[in-house]
């Protein structure tokens, strides 16, 4: 429309169409232009021309307008009928009736309060009457009052119906004679027999009074003035009266009424007490409630934030999201904690409450255990931090494919050229991710299952993946040590379960720091080394078992060489203990579970190591069989003095179990997978053995995991706790069974945690 | 027009007009039926619904920290119950909702009972019926008339529950009736009564072509209840019994514990809403497809998980895990049961020769089929006997009916006297003289080559040829072509377009198979909706006992003649 023609100014049979000025007909793109144009060059024009011009543009909106919306309705239409059509004839499946209004009602409130307020003044004026009365019966000493006395206030309080009016007692109906005498209501004055008499007591006469005193006193009502004035006087009951009435017994304790006003009392005192009674569970309740609004508010938000997160966005911070999910996972906490308590409530008090009570309370639990199951398992969890740099780094990667694709061609050259290589790499690397060129890999299945189990475990399944790997690749060498390998994990797994160490921990911890710094400075240097030589021969494709983790070895031992040159090797030992066992705190337990093989190799496969270095393109060759042997040497001695069985045992147990956790270090477990930095960030170790030139840039960040894996505990623990109440109520107890005893260890694993981030 | 969403719609508004807090629900026999069907108790929890009563059970524990929603029938023993309630109230707060039209005088009596002060709210919502699917309602009433007019007591809940249902889908409707049926127009003239007089709640926004209402009676097709079915729905019905979306399984043979009772509902359990109308050879591959579907998401290490890698999956996929685990035992245990029985009572045969007899008129073929299948052992009691109530039915007036032969075939095979009773007694309540329009022959020239046609083109399935006789009298008045001679209308005015929300009620009873009618209806008629509704949804059994409860009892000695009428009439 806003496009006329574009040239042809001069051919007057030209149609030109567009928002052109009547005037002079240049053409103006669009309408307020148009106007504008107007108004600037052709001011003294014609009125009549602008309105017409202003009318008619608005003409032609609405009817494009009109033309919009009906395409959309009928766009609209069409696509529904569609759906429709596509399983049925045309017509509607009743599923799908279009939404309809509520159904009619209709209210009766105002009738029924009219009703009631009529109802309702009579009654209080009733209620208020036998309190005053009641009132006024015990406003005097009765205990030291004669009986006829007595007698004659009570009738003066209300004027009793005379005995010859009620032949019969008018609720049972029986004759009145000598025997079956008649008896006044002293509230009413009504009549009647022995049998259908009730009393109120004189507590529960002081109970009724006092309180509508104080309702009567906040309402100032007339009434209540001369009531009061009365019930001051009150007090002396409790004087014992010795001498027992003559005809009706111990009617000085209490007062003869009728049962209908008995009713209306007690009715009236059932109020009092409920108007001052909350009971415990509508206490606890609240607080559920507000838990819950709280989790309803604050789970969509959260949400939003994860689902951000881990699409590796960064328009939230993941430190925010992280305290968020702390948050309500806390209220979680507390929803279970309180409806738990809401079952248990009443449950020791000797008269069991009602059923009815107990069902309540079950099934408030019930709910809450529902909304748990369904918010919390809705809840997804976040990306560690070095998860969310990896994603980040994904998102990059994505655009940046392209240019990656021609590096690791280049990649892939370096492989084949290198004729030594078998391994399974080149998989990998088809996958289009960059990653270490060498190493038996964990096949990507097992450690996908492997990724948060038990280290050990995990470290079997590895090494069995790499032996297959190995047979595949017709080394039968390698397979025996790999086999051997394997059945020392086994027994060792074995052994695990019997010991335990806690002493050694705290050792660890006290020079934790220490040694951490000291590591990080050698790891740097090593690393700057190690780079530097790895660019210059550009040929590390060595195929090692355990070429990863022989670096790691590399690296400490490295480390052990250069900054202990002088010492003398009982120091040396020494210090390689440490290292050693400490390790796993500098970095936990990721990197335990690559030092793993490697404690082990040294004592199992000195033949094997050396094999490895035989490689003349191994850069490390050089560096690392001396220390390797020696290292062995050290250790061995070391054995002497402190059983290293003993201390990678204390190890394991200490990291064993938190290993078993639902893991945050997935990604550092099988760094293999991962593409790109994230693998260096959980283990400084293992920053200096992989030098791919394309990770070179992925920093050396250190996160803190400790805290994350201690929030994953939680809501592993969480999330099994709202499967068991889960299974308990389908019945499964079996499931329970296993359910309990995987809470038990997870929680052991949480306070060990604990305790060792204490120290 | 949606019957489940409009009770649905009426539950959820008790519940937030009582705002936050624990609450209990107070119903009635007849209320706790309406809302269990559209209400699953785990979604009403979510509401802080968390005690269900009945106002009338004895042993209800005073709870003032509650709220109670009232949601009752107001009949005259609940106004009673509920006066008392009120003199010593349970609980804090009363929000009293009536599920039809309450007089004046019960709410007086009401509120000159609360003394306490303790009722919040009174309102009549009119979810008065069981809202079986979103275009079939049931009133649960077994036995309706006595010979061929209501029991009052019954017309009066009738009428109540219908009006119900249309205040309930805000719809005024004009009335048509089928001429033949006294109870039709009886129960015509009552809701019109109704409406006259609660002209102001009946006063919706006006539609363009106004809704209509058809009132037909069973007796005028008593074939439909007497056949098997084989589509999901209607065959549970038939063999096991659905009662307010919940079926018994308890004498299914090995069953476990927490499948003695499952509850079928179309909104919440996708399996069924899918299934419910397929056949039974559809649903063998569908619940396979769910077995294997089922099969893969289960963990696959499921006697032990060892890991906590293990667990962690398994809790991620539990939710889903278990709702499918649930569904899938569900299912496979109800057609598990189905087609036990199935082989166990021959049933495939004794339908083909139902189907045989329903619509095909060939006498000597159909006479010799059933003969066969008497003989054979394997054929149950209730099969036989049903066998030949519909060839009773079928043949009634044929020249050389082979009724008493069969009857004595049927003494032969042992059993009780009732079978037979029954036979004489169904064609006395659906016989040639009770009904209005013919069954069985092709009315018109139409009719007929469509017949013929459908003959040349052969059966799709044996086991599925007969159509409800509703299905027919529907789609005639769709088309506008329902005779007004047999349907008139009650009242002068007519509809002059095509209806477009129709309403049909069945006096008698409905069944499955015409919910299915009905349902196909809806969906290859756009722009018309259909809502079924019926005193009950019969299987045969329920509709023999109603048959008996009419107090048609027949002769015990067979007779091809039509029993007279007038001796168990009353």
């Amino acid at each position: 429309m806003a496009s006329g023609c574009p040239a042809a100014f001069g051919d007057p049979t030209e149609v030109r169409e567009g928002f052109l000025c009547p005037l002079c007909l240049k053409d103006l793109q669009a309408f307020r232009q148009l106007q504008a144009h107007y108004e600037e060059q052709h001011p003294g024009e014609d009125r009549d021309v602008r309105a017409q011009l202003r009318n008619l543009v608005q003409k032609a909106k609405r009817a494009k307008k009109k033309l919009l919306k009906q395409e959309d309705d009928d766009r609209t239409g069409s696509g529904s009928q569609e759906q429709y059509e596509s399983f049925s004839y045309g017509g509607v499946d009743p599923y799908m009736w279009e939404p309809q209004e509520v159904g009619a009602m209709r209210s009766h409130l105002s009738e029924f309060k009219k009703h009631r307020a009529a109802r309702i003044d009579h009654y209080v004026v009733e209620v208020n009457k036998l309190i005053i009365r009641l009132e006024k019966l015990t406003s005097f000493d009765r205990a030291n009052t004669e009986s006829a006395k007595i007698r004659a206030i009570e009738k003066s309080v209300v004027p009793w119906v005379s005995d010859q009016d009620v032949p019969f007692c008018p609720d049972c109906g029986t004759k009145f004679s000598i025997r079956n005498r008649r008896h006044h209501c002293r509230l009413c004055g009504s009549i009647m027999c022995k049998k259908c008499m009730e009393f109120v007591s004189l507590p529960l006469a002081s109970k009724l009074t006092s309180a509508s005193k104080e309702a009567l006193g906040s309402h100032t009502s007339p009434n209540s003035s001369p009531s009061s004035v009365h019930g001051s006087r009150r007090g002396s009951i409790s004087s014992i009266s010795s001498v027992s009435s003559v005809l009706d017994e111990k009617d000085d304790e209490r007062i003869r009424c009728c049962q209908h006003c008995k009713d209306t009392l007690l009715k009236r005192e059932q109020q009092i007490d409920e108007k001052e009674y909350t009971p415990e569970i509508v206490k606890l309740y609240e607080k559920l409630r507000l838990c819950m609004d709280k989790v309803d508010q604050k789970a969509p938000e959260y949400i939003r934030m994860a689902e951000s997160l881990n699409a590796g966005e960064t328009s939230y911070n993941l430190d925010h999201a992280n305290d968020l999910r702390v948050e309500i996972q806390k209220m979680y906490e507390f929803i279970d904690a309180l409806s738990k308590k809401i079952l248990s409530l009443g449950l020791h008090e000797d008269p069991q409450p009602h059923p009815k009570i107990l069902q309540l309370q079950r099934m408030i639990r019930y709910s809450a255990t529902l909304f748990v199951q369904e918010k919390l398992l809705g809840l997804m969890s976040l990306p560690t931090k070095d998860q969310y740099e990896e994603l980040k780094k994904k998102r990059l990667h994505m655009v940046a494919l392209e240019t990656q694709g021609k590096q690791e061609e280049k990649q892939k050259e370096f492989i084949s050229m290198s004729a030594s290589v078998v391994n399974g790499d080149e998989t990998d690397m088809k996958k289009g991710t960059v990653r270490k060129s060498e190493g038996w890999l964990p096949t990507s299945s097992i450690s996908r299952e492997s990724e948060r189990a038990d280290p050990l475990l995990q470290q079997i399944d590895n090494i069995t993946s790499f032996i297959k790997q190995a047979k595949a690749a017709n080394r039968i060498d390698e397979v025996h040590t790999l086999q051997e390998n394997l059945m020392q994990l086994q027994d060792e797994y074995d052994q695990q379960q019997t010991l335990k160490a806690i002493e050694l921990s705290k050792k660890q911890a006290e020079e934790e720091e220490i040694q951490r710094e000291e590591l990080q400075v050698l790891r740097e240097k090593e690393w700057e080394r190690e780079h530097h030589k790895f660019m210059s021969q550009h040929s590390r494709t060595h195929s090692l078992d355990f070429r990863e983790v022989k670096q790691h070895l590399d690296v400490t031992w490295i480390r052990g060489d250069t900054n202990f040159e002088t010492p003398a090797v009982e120091q040396l030992q020494a210090k390689e203990h440490m290292t050693f066992t400490l390790k796993p705190q500098n970095a936990p337990q990721c990197d335990k579970d690559q030092d793993q093989p490697a404690c082990l190799n040294p004592f199992e496969d000195e033949a094997d190591t050396p094999q490895v270095e035989e490689d003349p393109s191994n850069p490390f060759a050089k560096d690392t069989s001396p220390v390797v042997s020696f290292s062995n040497t050290a250790q061995q001695s070391d054995k002497k003095e402190y059983n290293p069985f003993d201390s990678e045992e204390e190890d394991e147990q200490s990291n064993g179990a938190p290993g078993s956790t639902s893991n945050p270090f997935e990604e550092d477990e099988n760094p293999f997978e991962k593409p790109g930095g994230s693998w260096n960030s959980g283990n400084p170790f293992e920053e200096g053995s992989s030098i791919n030139p394309f990770e070179v840039d992925d920093g050396s960040e250190i996160p803190g995991e400790e805290a994350i894996e201690e929030e994953l505990l939680l809501q592993q623990i969480d999330n099994i706790k709202a499967y068991i109440f889960d299974a308990k109520h389908s019945g499964r107890l079996d499931e329970v069974e296993v359910l309990t005893e995987n809470l038990k260890e997870l929680k052991h694993t949480l306070a060990k945690q604990k305790e060792k981030s204490n120290c | 027009m949606n019957a489940v969403l409009a009770v649905r719609q009426y539950v959820s508004k008790m519940i937030e007009d009582s705002g936050p807090g624990m609450k209990v629900l107070l119903m009635d026999r007849e209320t706790t039926g309406a809302v269990s069907v559209v209400y699953t108790q785990s979604e009403i929890l979510q509401r802080e619904v968390y005690l269900f009563e009945r106002l009338d059970s004895p042993n209800r524990e005073p709870m003032k920290h509650l709220k109670a929603i009232c949601f009752l029938r107001p009949t005259k023993e609940n106004v009673e119950l509920l006066v008392q309630e009120l003199r010593r109230p349970k609980y804090s707060v009363y929000f009293i909702y009536f599920s039809n039209v309450i007089s004046k005088s019960d709410v007086k009596a009401l509120a000159e009972a609360d003394e306490q002060e303790v009722v919040a709210e009174v309102q009549e919502f009119y979810g008065d019926y069981i809202a079986v699917n979103p275009h079939v309602f049931s009133l649960n009433l077994l036995g309706c008339c006595r010979g061929r007019s209501w029991d009052p007591a019954q017309l009066t809940r009738t009428t109540q529950g219908l009006t119900a249902l249309l205040l309930s889908l805000k719809k005024c409707p004009m009335i048509r009736y089928q001429l033949s049926s006294e109870p039709a127009k009886r129960l015509a003239e009552c809701v019109k009564q109704v409406i006259t007089k609660e002209y102001e709640l009946f006063d919706f926004r006006r539609t363009e072509v106004p809704p209509l209402l058809l009132i037909l009676d069973r007796s005028d097709d008593a074939i439909t209840p007497l056949l098997n079915q084989w589509t999901y729905q209607a065959m549970v019905h038939e063999l096991l019994g659905i009662n307010n979306n919940r079926i018994d399984l308890s004498r299914v043979p090995g069953i476990s514990k927490d499948l003695r009772e499952v509850v079928l509902s179309a909104e919440n359990d996708e399996f069924y809403a899918n299934n419910m109308y397929l056949n039974f050879a559809e649903i063998g591959t569908n619940i396979k497809n769910l077995m294997e579907d089922f099969q893969r998401r289960k963990p696959k290490e499921q006697q032990k998980l060892e890991s906590i890698a293990d667990m962690k999956a398994f809790v991620e996929n539990y939710p889903q895990f278990k709702k499918m685990s649930g569904t899938v035992s569900k299912h496979v245990t109800v057609v598990g049961e189905l087609s036990r029985l199935v082989a166990e009572r021959n049933l495939l045969e004794v339908s083909e020769v139902e189907q045989e007899l329903a619509c095909q008129n060939d006498h000597s073929s159909a006479l010799q089929s059933v003969r066969r299948l008497l003989q054979s052992p394997r054929v149950s009691e209730l099969d036989a006997a049903r066998l030949v109530m519909l060839y009773a039915l079928r043949y009634e007036r044929h020249g050389s009916s082979g009724l008493p032969a069969l009857l004595e075939e049927l003494r032969g095979r042992g059993g009780s006297d009732r079978y037979r009773k029954l036979v004489s007694a169904v064609v006395e309540y659906g016989g040639k003289r009770a009904r209005g329009s013919d069954l069985f022959s092709p009315k018109d020239a139409v009719a007929i080559t469509k017949q013929f046609l459908k003959g040349l083109k052969g059966i799709e399935n044996v086991y599925t040829q007969h159509q409800p006789l509703l299905q027919e009298t529907l789609d005639q008045l769709i088309k506008g072509k329902l005779k007004d001679s047999q349907y008139p209308y009650l009242g002068p005015n007519t509809l002059r377009d095509r209806p477009q929300d129709i309403i049909v009620f069945l006096i008698g009873g409905a069944t499955y198979e015409e919910a299915l009618a009905v349902f196909n209806l809806n969906r290859s008629n756009p722009g018309v909706r259909v809502v079924l509704g019926g005193t009950t949804i019969h299987n045969t059994r329920s509709f023999l006992e109603e048959v008996t409860a009419a107090g048609f009892r027949g002769q015990s000695t067979g007779s091809s003649q039509v029993p007279p009428r007038s001796s168990s009439r009353r």
